[in-house]
């Protein structure tokens, strides 16, 4: 597998800019190319984080402002790597409308605001779903000086209605059982402004996520919470130990329209009198409708000892 | 190298007090009436409030240019410019201006945990007297700008050249502008209190009815107390009260039970929490002028109860495990194991009414077998508390609730009442915002 060197980390702005003249560009000529993702990795060394940045989000998630990086801050950060991939003209799927449909992040250790960080980011698992295709994309955070792992996550990803000849249309899942809500342990009240707050600490300017307006202008009736906000919110409330390497995951089942309330639940499991990780959901509690629900929990010894 | 005796216990002997501390005893208590939020007190302040409640207190046991100890006091709703709250009413008061102060914050715990720490310097000999105290005003509330502008205009404070203090101003946006009024909510949940209670109220099954005959006899107790004068000399009007604003010796259960949810109506379970099955936002403050038994002999002053002991307890509420006011439920067992003592060695119980359903979730915890055996580690169920030594005398939902004035309130009562019978224990259990509480033990003299 080959890898591209970057000489930083891509500004997203741009990538969305250049998406929006690929799908004006695959509309006319109505084929975006080949039904297998790029095997090359993008990288990008060294990368030091902005601590006024870092700050502003740690702020926003309500995660105290300590000189160690939230966990969904690492995503924010690694996540335009990821999306340069996305980017490319070789990428068989279209990069706008991607909606978010999971992550999976380990954390292997603390890690200070001011290491060099190495980004490696490949995607994978291009797969069939029932209304669209999917794609996995990973990103790998190593300690630049020793190489080591420090984290990693796998953000899934649907391109709505696009259905690649290669990949066969899966069924329609079995109805889900009806969602019964827990007694809640929060609630969080988002402004009509969430998103834009997020995207001025995230980076993430994508339309759908600004106002209104700019929702409309892209087939959503309003506009809607950035998903990597409501995890990195969630995660940072959830996460007991931030010393010891944890893991954590999220699914998102209905988007949350802003202005909106969220009915939070974070349940804490013992093993054995221990500790033994969490789960959250959130939801509406006026649609009954689940927003989104993960875990976390702390990664085995044997998972920990992990190095690139 | 030869062992040490232990200290023999103190004189009285028993589980009083550890061995080899002096006792720190009660010897009266001040308050100013409570007033409903927007009512008589709405432009006094907390210092205003704590002068006054100093003051009567100074009149009532001939303190005037008396240098005490220490006085330690605090706010919870408080002004940043009151960072020496306790200090300036100390100097406004008739109180010697040499007596040193400080202030102490720990939401609604506040009042209790002033008597706690100064009764432990009494009995370590540090201290002769002292002051506690607390005081909160809902409608004198600080109102803070928004972040945006705040931090604005601290970078402009910074800023040197005409360019940075321009730099500062553009940050500005107008919904900067809209300032941030002090709430009840839970800064980690986004729940209030009062939603947080809901939650509880529903999980431990606690009826509409069972929430309005515990308001209704609050109210009905308060009352009877202040016909037969119990209030006489643990008050001085202020500002034409004479008497707790919130009080209603009329109500009635039919009132009580015409009353609209307040609370919990948004999630999911049926609303029982009313305006008057809660406490309303008040404005007050109380005063415990505490002593050793010698400064008390030395000055010619009553000695009503010994402040026993006390535990602070704390829970996890941010993830579910219990209820927001539930820690006074883990902390009583703790404090109650550590004397042998069990709920027939009280005779009174105070148990403070933030809402009519903290207190009889708290007791149903205490009567729950299965929550006593797996989350406080007992054989059985801690016990049942006879409710006619439950809030004799009434408690917050009758007199209102200023948070921090509220411990100073109960010590004070709670006292008198130890010291009217002449023999016997009181329990104080007290919930704080945050999750967390403090218990304590009074006994009389």
């Amino acid at each position: 597998m080959s890898t591209t060197t970057l000489n930083e980390i891509p500004a997203l702005g741009k990538l969305y800019a250049g998406a929006v003249g690929s799908a004006a560009k695959s509309r006319l000529s109505s084929a975006k190319g080949p039904s297998v993702l790029p095997a090359d990795r993008h990288e990008v060394r060294g990368a030091v984080v902005d601590l006024a940045k870092l700050t502003d989000f740690q702020r926003l998630v309500l995660h105290s402002a300590t000189d160690y990086l939230p966990t969904g801050y690492v995503h924010t950060f690694a996540f335009p790597v990821a999306m340069s991939l996305m980017a490319r003209e070789d990428f068989p799927l279209p990069l706008l409308g991607m909606v978010h449909l999971r992550n999976q992040v380990q954390h292997f250790r603390p890690i200070h605001y001011t290491e060099p960080l190495t980004v490696t980011a490949w995607a994978e698992n291009l797969a069939g779903h029932r209304s669209g295709t999917q794609v996995e994309l990973v990103a790998e955070v190593s300690a630049a000086e020793s190489g080591d792992v420090v984290w990693s996550g796998r953000s899934t990803y649907l391109a709505k209605g696009v259905f690649l000849p290669r990949f066969d249309r899966q069924e329609a899942r079995a109805d889900r059982p009806d969602f019964v809500p827990p007694q809640p342990t929060a609630m969080w009240r988002l402004g009509a402004d969430a998103g834009r707050n997020y995207a001025g600490v995230s980076g993430d300017f994508n339309p759908i996520h600004l106002s209104r307006l700019s929702a409309k202008a892209l087939g959503m009736k309003r506009s809607l919470a950035h998903g990597m906000y409501l995890a990195s919110r969630v995660v940072a409330d959830t996460v007991q130990n931030r010393e010891e390497p944890y893991e954590w995951n999220i699914d998102f089942e209905s988007p949350v329209f802003l202005p909106a309330t969220v009915s939070l639940s974070i349940q804490d499991a013992e093993e054995d009198g221990r500790y033994a990780g969490s789960t959250f959901v959130g939801w509406n509690n006026r649609s009954r409708r689940r927003h989104f629900h993960g875990s976390v929990q702390p990664l085995s010894a044997a998972g920990a000892v992990r190095s690139a | 190298m030869a062992v040490q005796p232990k200290a023999e216990p103190a004189a009285t002997g028993g589980n009083t007090s550890a061995p080899g501390v002096r006792k720190a005893v009660v010897i009266g208590g001040n308050r100013i009436p409570f007033a409903r939020s927007g009512g008589k007190y709405t432009y006094s302040s907390n210092q205003d409030m704590l002068t006054a409640a100093l003051d009567g207190l100074v009149a009532r046991f001939g303190l005037q240019g008396e240098r005490i100890g220490e006085v330690a006091a605090g706010a919870v709703l408080k002004h940043s410019r009151d960072f020496n709250l306790t200090r300036e009413a100390v100097l406004g008061s008739a109180l010697s201006p040499e007596t040193p102060a400080y202030d102490v914050q720990q939401a609604c715990a506040t009042g209790l945990e002033t008597v706690v720490s100064l009764a432990n310097k009494i009995k370590l000999g540090q201290l002769d007297s002292a002051i506690a105290g607390g005081v909160d005003s809902a409608s004198d509330a600080p109102i803070a700008v928004s972040e945006g502008l705040r931090r604005a205009l601290l970078d402009l404070s910074r800023a040197r050249t005409t360019k940075q203090k321009l730099a500062a101003v553009a940050k500005i946006r107008p919904r900067d502008l809209s300032p941030n009024a002090p709430t009840t909510g839970e800064p980690r949940t986004g729940l209030s209190m009062g939603e947080h209670q809901a939650l509880t109220t529903a999980q431990w099954k606690i009826t509409r009815e069972a929430q309005d005959e515990l308001a209704y006899n609050s109210h009905r107790n308060m009352a009877a107390a202040y016909d037969r004068g119990f209030f006489d000399d643990l008050l001085t009007p202020y500002r034409g009260l004479s008497r707790d604003a919130n009080l209603r010796p009329d109500t009635s259960m039919e009132k009580l039970a015409k009353l609209k949810p307040a609370f919990g109506k948004s999630l999911g379970d049926e609303a029982t929490m009313t305006a008057g099955n809660s406490t309303p936002l008040t404005d007050g403050a109380s005063v415990v002028l505490l002593g050793s038994e010698d400064y008390a002999r030395d000055h010619d002053l009553p000695m009503l109860a010994n402040i026993v002991d006390a535990e602070a307890g704390a829970v996890d509420f941010v993830h579910g495990k219990d209820g927001l006011l539930m820690a006074p439920a883990f902390a009583v067992p703790r404090l109650l194991a550590r004397h042998n003592l069990s709920f027939d060695d009280f005779d009174f119980f105070e148990i403070h009414e933030a809402f009519a359903g903290t207190v009889l979730s708290t007791l149903a915890a205490w009567e729950d077998d299965e929550f006593c055996r797996t989350r406080l580690g007992l054989e059985g169920p801690l016990g049942s508390i006879d409710r006619s030594k439950l809030n004799v005398n009434g408690s917050s939902l009758a007199a209102g609730h200023p948070f921090a004035a509220t411990g100073g309130r109960i010590v004070a009562s709670l006292a008198k009442m130890l010291h009217e019978k002449g023999s016997g224990r009181g329990l104080i259990s007290i919930c704080a915002a945050g999750g967390q509480g403090l218990v304590a033990i009074l006994e009389a003299r």
